[in-house]
């Protein structure tokens, strides 16, 4: 769905590419408890499988998070996205689309692939309901061309989920 | 999201915007600001700002620069803190000296948190390497920088994060260090040192831009291109300001300016004509058929006596389509075109005022205060025109056919001027009689009366310096009558000149002469005719309006025998005087 929109991006800065070697070294070493990378020989594109934390709504189930990075990674933030199916969360539509500050205006090029991992796994660990945000619809529709959700002007409703 | 700053920030904003446009009340507030302490009053004037009683300053760029750069060495040596720290505050508290004071003074230690100002600087560990928090490079730590907060990152990093952030707008004067953990402010003294020039120069724009637009006393001129900004002296009366680019607009709603009216008339009413008017603008202002031989005219000369094309040649009046040679005796010996009731009356919408609706008839309602709106307004733009050919070529072509030095040529000029102020402010009567409700019949008719004599008063001003003075110009040689014309248009320019000045004052004090005037049980506030001050002019008028509203007649009835009215300005005098009160003409 998004692959063409990934596919017409620029190809990594030297800089990007190496933060995100160190960050692949640093994954292999010390993976973030839950988290799987699948090894592709792309370096641009991060497909990672998340185990719901045990305890939790989404105890066992697996999900695939995708994650492309930007030409200037890490001043610009990662597009992260759920695979098909993606979670029912109140805050993931149905596309896959993740509505979290970090992911883009409250990015920082501090942060890592490992900590945006970390902070989805928390939201869906703090979830109380399974259900899709309340305008999931009307929003899918409006992407149906593959844009992505940094192109959205999201408005983050509430910081306890 | 939605951090406690964020929150803060907005809150602010919000209660700037509410004293923005409570106007002249409720500045109650505003004074407090000021009593922080003699010393650090908010104003800081430059010595320039002297030069008269305005209540505004125009600031350059380099006024901006300084006043800014000024105010931050005060609350930098006040606080005891850096300059950078100092401009900080400044801009999170919107450029209030006396609002930082306050708030760092009741509680330093909340104030720092908000804005990432920590108390103690931690330095950069001495580490012989040091890890960057971005990159994840290993440099030898001279290379490395860090905000307070002793987070390391290099040089390569520092500057593509700064870039990120000052290409995405003026949110780059806040801020913060890398680390997601922590808040410390970054400011201007990190940038000057880690970032390009060209960043450095957009920062220091966006600083510059905030001065002006987070600031409650300071606003840019509104005209295009135009690169001057304005300081209020917010509580000081009269909003209407002049920039240097000579572009006079309302600093309060930054409309043109429009005074006498107020500015929540001139958004309604902008409101409305953007609403309703958008084809109906051009061709209401500027064309019709003329009444005799039906062809379409096109106005293109400021006054409204206009004479259709040879062979019809007929003479009429702009705004009622009456023929031009009735003006002034049909309408009473005063000039009426500028009321509806009276159009009304003469049967001019009766036709239609049976067919249509209600909804119609305030259309219709409209469409009369409208286009006397526009056509003013174009007046005004062809007034401005024509002032300009006047001083850029006309002037000195009078003053070799006429023999006469340029600067025994400034009454026209003056005139021209006087001509442009009044079309501004009689256009926005107009928006002003529309709002004025319609019960209010002796506001309505003080009100009608007075727009009505500054107009005809306009119109044989305009008339004047406009067609009288193209015959000097065309002539071959000089005129021996020229100082006569002299006379007359000088005469016209100061005597239309009181005529706007009583339609100002009366329209400021909200017309309040006539409830005194009118309601005798009142007659406690009977000082405050007081208002319209000068001579007994308030006097005289008040009875004008007295009288003619009893009657409810919209013509007006100054022939009474109890009023004369002048030869040379139409003025309604009392019997008793001999010369007018207005233009000071002997009966």
């Amino acid at each position: 769905m998004t692959s063409s929109s990934a596919a017409s991006r620029k190809a990594l800065s030297k800089i990007a590419c190496n933060r995100l070697q160190k960050e692949l070294v640093e994954w292999q070493v010390n993976p973030p408890a839950g988290f799987k990378h699948k090894v592709t020989d792309n370096l641009q594109r991060w497909v990672i499988e998340v185990i719901g934390a045990p305890g939790t709504l989404y105890a066992n189930e697996k999900y695939q998070l995708q994650v492309d990075f930007p030409e200037h990674y890490p001043m610009e933030a990662p597009q992260v996205i759920f695979l098909h199916p993606a979670p029912l969360h109140p805050h993931i539509y149905s596309n896959g689309h993740i509505c979290l500050d970090i992911l883009y205006d409250s990015w920082s090029p501090a942060m890592t692939v490992s900590s945006v991992c970390i902070s989805i796994l928390s939201m869906l660990s703090s979830s109380t309901a399974k259900q899709r945000p309340p305008d999931n619809d009307r929003y899918v529709r409006n992407c149906r061309n593959g844009r992505s959700p940094k192109e959205t002007r999201w408005w983050f409703h509430d910081d306890k989920v | 999201m939605g951090s406690e700053e964020d929150m803060h920030d907005a809150n602010d904003v919000q209660s700037v915007e509410d004293d923005f446009y409570t106007g002249e009340t409720g500045m109650g507030s505003e004074d407090d600001d000021y009593n922080f302490g003699d010393n650090y009053s908010d104003d800081s004037e430059d010595v320039t700002s002297h030069r008269q009683q305005q209540n505004y300053t125009i600031l350059s760029e380099a006024d901006i620069r300084q006043h800014q750069g000024e105010n931050i060495n005060r609350v930098s040596t006040v606080l005891s803190i850096p300059r950078y720290a100092a401009c900080i505050l400044l801009r999170h508290y919107n450029w209030s000296i006396s609002r930082v004071h306050d708030e760092w003074f009741a509680d330093e230690e909340h104030v720092r948190k908000a804005v990432g100002l920590l108390e103690r600087t931690v330095e950069l560990s001495n580490a012989r390497e040091l890890t960057c928090g971005i990159c994840f490079e290993n440099y030898p730590c001279g290379r490395m920088s860090s905000a307070s907060c002793g987070h390391p990152f290099c040089g390569a990093c520092w500057r593509g994060y700064i870039s990120t952030s000052v290409s995405d707008g003026p949110g780059c004067l806040m801020l913060r260090c890398p680390d997601p953990s922590c808040g410390a402010a970054v400011g201007q003294n990190m940038i000057d040192v880690l970032t390009t020039s060209e960043d450095k120069e957009k920062y220091s724009r966006y600083l510059l831009r905030s001065y002006v637009e987070d600031n409650r006393k300071i606003k840019w001129c509104p005209a295009p291109g135009c690169e001057f900004a304005v300081e209020f002296v917010i509580g000081s009366g009269s909003y209407d300001v002049c920039c240097s680019c000579s572009y006079s607009f309302c600093w309060n709603c930054a409309e043109e300016a429009h005074r006498p009216v107020d500015c929540a008339t001139v958004a309604k009413w902008i409101l409305k004509n953007s609403a309703e008017s958008e084809n109906m603008n051009w061709i209401l202002a500027n064309s019709k058929p003329c009444p005799k031989c039906k062809r379409p005219i096109e106005k293109n000369q400021g006054c409204m006596h206009i004479t259709c094309t040879p062979p019809c040649k007929f003479e009429f009046c702009w705004l009622c389509l009456g023929p031009w040679s009735e003006h002034g005796e049909r309408t009473g010996g005063f000039y009426a075109c500028n009321r509806y009731e009276a159009a009304k009356q003469e049967g001019a919408y009766d036709e239609s005022e049976r067919r249509r609706e209600m909804a119609k008839n305030s259309l219709e309602r409209y469409t009369h205060y409208y286009e006397r709106w526009a056509t003013n307004q174009s007046s005004r733009q062809k007034a401005l025109a024509d002032l300009h050919s006047m001083q850029t070529e006309k002037l000195e072509k009078l003053s070799d056919t006429q023999s006469q030095p340029e600067s025994q040529l400034k009454f026209i000029i003056e005139a021209w001027l006087q001509i442009v102020e009044c079309r501004r402010v009689l256009k926005w009567t107009y928006a002003y009689g529309f709002y004025l409700p319609e019960h209010e019949h002796a506001k309505r008719q003080f009100f009608e009366y007075l727009q009505g004599e500054a107009e005809s008063g306009l119109e044989r001003l305009h008339q004047c310096a406009e067609k009288e003075l193209q015959v000097y110009l065309d002539a071959e040689g000089p005129m021996a009558d020229f100082n006569d014309f002299r006379t007359k248009l000088a005469g016209l320019t100061s005597v239309t000149k009181n005529y706007f000045e009583n339609l100002v004052r009366a329209l400021e004090t909200g017309l309040k002469d006539v409830g005194t005037s009118n309601n005798q049980a009142t007659c406690s506030k009977g000082s405050s005719s007081k208002s319209l001050g000068n001579k007994s002019k308030s006097g005289k008028i008040k009875a004008v309006a007295g009288s003619s509203s009893g009657s409810g007649a919209p013509s007006r009835s100054f022939d009474d025998g109890n009023l004369w009215s002048c030869d040379r300005c139409t003025y309604a005098n009392p019997r008793s005087t001999t010369t007018c009160q207005m233009c000071e003409h002997h009966k």
